[in-house]
């Protein structure tokens, strides 16, 4: 009897102990993927920011400017990714909708981002655009991968339509989450005129009118490392429109601000982080040393328990 | 020799276990309803 006991201990000890790689080393690479039905919204604000008046052409203070960013996976697309790549991929369908104080339209930017569900590599199955016009990116965007690494990324910055690295700066502590925190300055750069704009207007109105627009931005993310998933997110941003062929003339400022999360959207994404950070602790700390040691304890009671029964004979 | 069909069978039923966990996977859902947003949300 206690023979066959010590067996069956034995057994779950390997059965424990074997299970403690293999979640970490093949389950959880294999199970940790962004859901390609994820939807997600952020709303974002630049307090005492500048805009530019299109009725008027000239810059003004405005107490309030809204950012609201929608992420939306596309499950339809996605599947048709898989089925020609083989690979597990998600499709953001997403919209940068700008705002002035009073609710009305600054700008808006859409953009399409295809990306590997495990590692958030993108994957250029075509459909990729930024405001309808096809891009190729490199890097991440929007989200770092699982158990991101105290290192520098590239990330796609969508108004340039190129990828830079993004420098990893040290730990820092946000709401009480340890948090890695990434920053990237993009010099002034000539980017495209957003195809939607205040009042009308359009990349051909502006161009008719003699000016280009230029960009530069300071851009500052908290990533909750486990997840990868940004906690908080800030940009120093500022835009001009420029006078094509006049040097000399004062540009005008379309938009400067320091660009902040809503704070009952941080809370939501704080909220939201900290319980998906159990699970990925769950499959990468928790579940294999636990198992680990329990294979351990199993093992030693095993054996105790042979050595007692040998004893008795 | 009972030993090691004991150890055998723990390790085989830990492999299949997990290979089938992640052979089952997450299911994919559907793709929201919900638009993407043109005006700015009251609250998340």
């Amino acid at each position: 009897m206690r023979r066959r006991a010590s067996l069956i201990l034995l057994a779950l000890a390997v059965f424990f102990a074997a299970l403690s790689p293999l979640i970490r080393w093949y389950a959880f690479p294999r199970l940790a993927k962004v859901p390609p039905s994820q939807y997600q919204d952020m709303v974002l604000e630049a307090k005492n920011a500048t805009l530019l008046d299109y009725a008027t052409m000239k810059s003004k203070k405005v107490p309030k400017v809204s950012i609201v960013q929608t992420l939306k996976g596309n499950v339809r697309a996605a599947k048709k990714v898989k089925e020609r790549t083989g690979r597990d991929v998600v499709v953001w369908d997403t919209l940068s909708y700008v705002a002035d104080d009073k609710g009305k339209l600054v700008s808006r930017i859409p953009e399409r981002y295809v990306f590997d569900a495990h590692s958030q590599e993108p994957v250029h199955a075509g459909g990729e655009h930024v405001d309808g016009e096809p891009v190729r990116r490199q890097g991440i965007e929007y989200k770092w991968p699982f158990l991101t690494e105290k290192r520098d990324y590239a990330y796609f910055d969508f108004q340039t339509r190129t990828s830079a690295p993004i420098h990893y700066k040290g730990t820092r502590t946000v709401r009480g989450i340890e948090t890695y925190y990434f920053e990237q300055t993009i010099p002034w750069t000539k980017v495209p005129v957003p195809k939607k704009l205040a009042l009308g207007a359009t990349p051909e109105t502006v161009e008719q009118i003699g000016l280009e627009r230029w960009y530069t931005t300071k851009r500052m993310f908290w990533v909750e490392p486990a997840t990868g998933a940004p906690v908080d997110g800030q940009e120093i941003h500022k835009e001009e429109m420029r006078w094509k062929d006049k040097p000399g003339k004062k540009p005008l400022t379309a938009f400067a601000g320091h660009v902040k999360m809503r704070p009952d959207y941080q809370d939501a994404t704080v909220d939201l982080v900290s319980s998906q950070r159990q699970l990925v602790l769950l499959m990468t700390a928790y579940l294999p040393w636990g198992f680990l040691t329990l294979g351990g304890v199993l093992l030693a009671a095993s054996l105790t328990l042979e050595a007692r029964t040998r004893r008795g004979t | 020799m009972r030993a090691l069909i004991a150890a055998g069978i723990g390790l085989a039923a830990a492999f299949a276990l997990v290979l089938a966990v992640t052979a089952i996977g997450a299911p994919p859902g559907e793709t929201s309803k919900k638009p993407l947003h043109t005006t700015v949300p009251a609250h998340p």
